[in-house]
């Protein structure tokens, strides 16, 4: 559905030059700055996949979301989107793309929610039966009439990320794109929003690509993540494999009834963090030792009265891929 | 055939889009209706002085090297009305850069619409100040012209082609101006000397300018083909009439070569950093 064929995009920018004219003498300027976005990225993602595409600020992960749109053209390489080169045939392959910026809305800023509707339907050809039918629908998923006759700039984020999301999909296209779509939202916003787009993943078949700083977003939506670092993939694959990946320790908090006495020598897949009366705290690697031996290990050492264990947090897996 | 019919229908499907936007911006607009209304009063008082100074150039000199004053005005009006109708129908063109440096095309690129069909109606407007000021001039010169027994009713039909052909020159040059912006992203000292500096050069007749000036208003920036070359033929009976479909072939050529130039600059857009 999606295909990126090793895409580079280097940006060229002239040099500035100070003083009067500068723009005319810019014009003619023959030095440049280059930055390399991109370098080499190629992946394939087919019908009906949901992928985060995660990677620090600057990483080039709004580079890749606007070559595979069609907005930057790359400066080596290749984008098939639903059968189409973007950029050779843009008008044909963005008829079957949904694309929504976090972060700039797509709607008419001084105008009613609705009428933004009316536009897009003309723009892409929906016919009016059918324009009817998938606003109601959508309506209903994301709750538009709440706020259906307010100017958008009067709408709060929320509302404006569910008008949004609405305009994306008014021609019920097969790919999403998105940019950001929970940024700056609430608790329950994000939710909402994420039970959203689990459903049209899940229940309307649509690929979707999405980029987020919230690991939340990628645990709960994404069934395949690519981490994008200094222009390249570092990874590519399931949120469990990255996890693994990583091997970052399980964090194991042990409570133990009466006395216990630690060994001598530790195995060394067990590490103790901390210790205070009956708790200890140990990290262990489960790459190397099964939950079932580290238990029993830890049966050795006294009689456990209760344990706890804690999956390594997204966010730092992130931190230490980046 | 059929490939003339889903043409047709789909340059009909654009035209209603075209229509929609505008309709649509002229209600955007209508949101600030005092800001609205008094930046129309501005831009006809703008008008008026300019049309005070052109008076006082006219007057002053009258004939300047065998151009008659109501020939001047002529030059004058002609190319005011083209560029208002060029500025009605396109005027975002003229404000490109506003696009380049926020990074505003991004969204619009990912509509399967041309590019220049969905940013030219966002600023429609009916230019009334220029379009008061031009049709006076030009209604006084034609007159004036009428009685000296220079032109006739074909004249003035005539006149009312070259307004559209020096319109399509002038976007032309605007589209091309502004599609540099891809490369240098800054544009506007440019557009002065593209636009507004040669549009202003034009509105006199070009014998008034060293040689190597008025070539370059006839090769580099045709503004020439706008009202002189025209005016030669139409109100002063030199050259022939083969002079209007060079005109008009000119224009062609000017649109095709910008649009081409400005499909090629759009491959070069770089967006902005998020």
């Amino acid at each position: 559905m999606i295909e990126a064929n090793n895409l580079y995009k280097v940006f060229k920018t002239p040099v500035v030059r100070e003083g009067r004219f500068s723009g005319l003498r810019t014009l003619f300027a023959r030095e440049y700055t280059r930055k390399e976005a991109v370098r080499g990225i190629s992946f394939q993602i087919e019908q009906g996949e949901f992928v985060g595409y995660i990677g620090p600020n600057g990483a080039g992960k709004s580079t890749t979301i606007k070559m595979l749109t069609g907005i930057l053209h790359p400066t080596t390489g290749e984008v098939v989107v639903g059968g189409y080169n973007p950029h050779q045939e843009r008008r044909k392959a963005v008829r079957n793309l949904g694309v929504v910026f976090g972060q700039r809305s797509q709607l008419w800023w001084d105008l009613p929610v609705k009428d933004s509707y009316d536009i897009l339907a003309k723009m892409y050809n929906v016919q009016e039966s059918d324009k009817r039918r998938r606003i109601d629908q959508l309506a209903e998923l994301l709750d538009l009439y709440e706020f259906w006759t307010t100017p958008v700039r009067k709408l709060s984020l929320g509302q404006r990320m569910r008008a949004d999301l609405a305009a994306a999909l008014l021609h019920d296209p097969d790919v999403l794109f998105l940019d950001e779509p929970t940024i700056g939202l609430d608790v329950n916003a994000k939710r909402n929003i994420r039970r959203f787009l689990k459903q049209l993943n899940e229940d309307f078949g649509k690929t979707i690509l999405l980029t987020t700083h919230d690991m939340d977003d990628i645990e709960q939506l994404c069934n395949r993540v690519m981490v994008i670092n200094h222009g390249e993939l570092t990874f590519d694959g399931t949120a469990r494999s990255l996890r693994e990946t990583i091997g970052l320790p399980t964090e194991i908090r042990v409570t133990f009834r009466g006395p216990f006495q630690l060994p001598d020598t530790l195995d060394p897949a067990i590490r103790v963090t901390n210790r205070e009366d009956e708790i200890v705290t140990i990290e262990a690697n489960r790459q190397e030792r099964s939950t079932v031996d580290i238990l029993r290990e830890l049966g050795t050492w006294g009689e456990i009265d209760d344990f706890e264990m804690k999956e390594p947090d997204f966010e730092e897996i992130i931190h230490k891929v980046y | 055939m059929k490939d003339n019919l889903k043409l047709s229908s789909k340059l009909k499907s654009w035209l209603e889009l075209y229509n929609l936007l505008i309709k649509t911006s002229v209600r955007s607009r209508m949101q600030y209706r005092f800001n609205f209304l008094l930046g129309s009063v501005l831009a006809a008082l703008i008008q008026i002085s300019e049309f005070l100074m052109v008076a006082i150039v006219l007057y002053k000199f009258g004939a300047i090297q065998g151009w008659s004053m109501y020939e001047m005005g002529y030059l004058f009006s002609v190319m005011t009305l083209s560029k208002t109708l060029y500025r009605t129908f396109a005027d975002e063109v003229h404000h490109l850069e506003k696009y380049l440096v926020e990074g505003d095309l991004d969204q619009i690129l990912t509509r399967p619409v041309p590019v220049l069909l969905a940013i030219m109606p966002r600023n429609f407007r009916i230019m009334l100040g220029e379009v008061l000021q031009g049709g006076f001039i030009l209604g006084w010169s034609l007159h004036g012209l009428w009685r000296s027994g220079q032109i006739d009713w074909m004249s003035i039909a005539f006149t009312l082609f070259i307004i559209v052909t020096g319109a399509v020159i002038l976007f032309s040059i605007g589209l091309a101006t502004a599609t540099i912006g891809f490369w240098t992203t800054r544009i506007g000292e440019l557009q002065t000397f593209t636009e507004d500096a040669a549009r202003t050069a034009g509105q006199y007749p070009l014998t008034l300018y060293p040689k190597w000036m008025s070539s370059m208003l006839l090769i580099v920036i045709p503004v020439g083909f706008v009202n002189y070359v025209p005016a030669l033929y139409i109100i002063r009976g030199e050259l022939g009439v083969w002079v209007l479909a060079a005109v008009a072939v000119v224009a062609m050529i000017c649109l095709g070569a910008s649009l081409r130039f400005w499909r090629f600059g759009i491959t070069k857009y770089q967006s902005t950093g998020s």
